[in-house]
């Protein structure tokens, strides 16, 4: 894969510039990649634009990504089986006698969330229907409503089970199993920075909250909602247990979830069942068609040796082993404000991976840090699809609700430091319970 | 032709629901084959799961160009009816480029597959490789016809119905 006609800086001016070039221009990113590919390709005697159908093919012919659109069909099945309301009915008999409890509310529902889906943007839809009219109603600021509904989504891609980990361990080779186990204890320490960030505000701001619910409460709520709870122990346990791959656990989730909506719950119907496969199969759809065109782009940077060239400064700055790892998170978080989490892991996160390894960071560790990384990128504008989800909903702009994100985000981004100094805290849960994984 | 590109339109939304249906079913006939004795363990449900994988892949990519959902990253301010429709045109412009070249090269890939059989069910590869020139037509139908929307929007202004039409935010991403 050596001696391109050009060389690394060249042909990086030449992906990288009509890029961003076309970006700017509005083009849909799936196709500023896969556009920014064609000059090279014409250019370079020895390639032809046959890479891109290769390429594309390669990458969709992957069993491991079909878990994609199963994670996101599991969840389109829970919510229109209703499992949503009696998950805010549960939270609020544990919660609801906190300061500030509707919000609180709205950070445990997106944790019980976060364990059914796998997609912040689900997440974020749905929640800021339920949550941001309501909050304001109760005597909630527009822009603090807002900002916790969009933070507390981004938990869905770091709590079990979460497509970034699919796809990360798809496209670079890291156990899935170990990517879940080791996604809980970080997951939780940032919904719990939320909780506090609520609490603060809620004294503050004296926000209301609801008498304590009776242990009979919440104990019917929590019947009720078991069963759907159970979802990510199936999905993560049968893993585990060597029961299934990551794949065949996502189908396994879904047809849990069908039989849940259809047998238990029983608020779908035909028409709602249709609606979910259609829109499943629009949105992964969509999202899965910019890995293909991602994977074309970040072939012809290894097919250049970009990464190396562009690693070569880095590496001699001689950073040690935590000094690598706040460069990788500022370069997630930067590369988060303007690109997709997909394509930013195919992309940046195979780049960076020579750089992980020269310091020994564990693979595990490094994919956590990193997807939670692109997990904040939801929340920082301008590209920042679960705050402009909440705002669309809000209908404000997105400035709107931008100073109580970046307050919120202050907690969230020490946990982050946190797990960078302590490498542990992810690697806590995959040790415990399946140390193989980490080998 | 517009009943036509409703129709298409239309027929692709079925077979895309469809085949997110019908993906569960190769991957569940493999668990129970492991886990029971019911039915062999037939190794080509793998495949099978794979290749219509790639047909919802290229289907739901089909969809999201007349749906406009193929997501972007907006650095404009807020632009008048007028310019944004100016620059959806130069967007579009260059996805028709790039659907020019999956129509063009896609068929010689149909042809350079066109004798190889699949490893496990072998099924002959034209099958899922013509997805991709396919791809390549249905985005130029569907381009030129959401070409023509801005075209009239730039020469008669907006009408009274498309004075808001914002773009459904969020449908882009699965993240």
């Amino acid at each position: 894969m050596t001696g391109g006609a050009l060389t690394p800086g060249m042909a990086a001016l030449w992906l990288f510039g009509p890029f961003f070039l076309l970006m700017i221009l509005r083009v849909p990113v799936a196709f500023a990649l896969g556009l920014a590919c064609l000059p090279v390709l014409f250019f370079e005697p020895r390639l032809s634009p046959m890479v891109v159908f290769n390429t594309t093919f390669k990458a969709y012919n992957s069993f491991i990504l079909l878990a994609v659109p199963f994670f996101l069909l599991t969840a389109n099945l829970m919510n229109v089986g209703g499992i949503t309301d009696r998950l805010v009915t549960l939270s609020r008999t544990m919660v609801g006698n906190f300061p500030g409890a509707l919000a609180q509310i709205n950070v445990l529902l997106s944790v019980f969330f976060a364990g059914i889906s796998g997609s912040s943007t689900a997440d974020a839809a749905s929640q800021g229907k339920i949550f941001i009219e309501a909050q304001v109603k109760e005597g909630y600021d527009l822009s603090f409503s807002i900002a916790i509904t969009a933070v507390s989504a981004v938990l869905a891609v770091i709590i079990p089970p979460s497509i970034l980990m699919v796809v990360w361990g798809g496209v670079l080779q890291v156990s899935i199993g170990a990517l879940y186990l080791a996604g809980v204890v970080p997951g939780m320490l940032i919904g719990l920075a939320q909780m506090a960030t609520v609490h603060v505000y809620a004294k503050v701001r004296h926000y209301p909250t609801y008498p304590r619910a009776s242990f009979r409460e919440f104990f019917s709520a929590a019947i009720v909602a078991i069963p759907a709870l159970m979802t990510p122990f199936i999905i993560v346990g049968g893993i585990l247990l060597g029961w299934f791959t990551s794949t065949e656990s996502a189908a396994a989730a879904v047809i849990y979830a069908a039989v849940l909506s259809l047998g238990f719950y029983r608020e779908m119907g035909r028409k709602e069942l249709w609606h979910a496969l259609l829109e499943t199969g629009k949105l992964s759809a969509i999202a899965l068609f910019c890995v293909g065109t991602a994977s074309v782009f970040g072939w012809l940077l290894a097919y250049y040796q970009i990464p190396k060239a562009l690693l070569a400064n880095v590496t001699a700055w001689g950073m040690g082993s935590i000094g690598v790892g706040f460069f990788i998170v500022f370069v997630f978080l930067v590369v988060g404000c303007f690109l997709d989490a997909i394509p930013a892991i195919i992309i940046v996160g195979t780049t960076l991976q020579p750089l992980a390894e020269s310091v020994h960071m564990h693979p595990v560790s490094f994919a956590i840090i990193s997807i939670v990384a692109l997990a904040f990128g939801l929340v920082t504008p301008p590209y920042g699809l679960c705050l402009m989800i909440s705002c669309a909903i809000a209908k404000v702009r997105l400035r709107y609700a931008l100073k109580d994100t970046l307050i919120m985000l202050v907690p969230m981004l020490l946990v982050l430091s946190a797990m960078v100094v302590w490498p542990e805290i992810p690697l806590l849960l995959p040790q415990l319970i399946r140390p193989e994984f980490l080998k | 032709m517009r009943k036509f590109i409703n129709g298409y339109y239309r027929l692709l939304n079925v077979l895309l629901g469809v085949s997110v249906g019908v993906l569960i079913l190769p991957v569940t006939v493999q668990m129970f084959s492991r886990f029971t004795q019911l039915i062999p363990a037939w190794i080509w449900t793998e495949e099978m799961a794979r290749f219509l994988f790639i047909w919802m892949v290229m289907l739901g990519a089909m969809i999201g160009v007349r749906d406009a959902s193929h997501f972007d990253v907006d650095v404009w301010p807020q632009l008048k009816p007028r310019p944004d429709a100016m620059l959806r045109l130069v967007s579009m412009m260059f996805v028709l480029v790039f659907a020019l070249v999956f129509v063009w090269y896609g068929i010689k890939f149909v042809q350079f597959g066109w004798s190889q059989t699949s490893e496990l069910a072998d099924m002959p590869m034209p099958w899922i490789f013509v997805a991709w020139p396919l791809t390549g037509f249905t985005w130029l139908l569907f381009g030129f016809e959401r070409m023509r929307a801005d075209l009239r929007i730039l020469i008669d202004g907006p009408g009274p119905d498309v004075g808001e039409v914002r773009r459904d935010i969020g449908t882009g991403s699965v993240v």
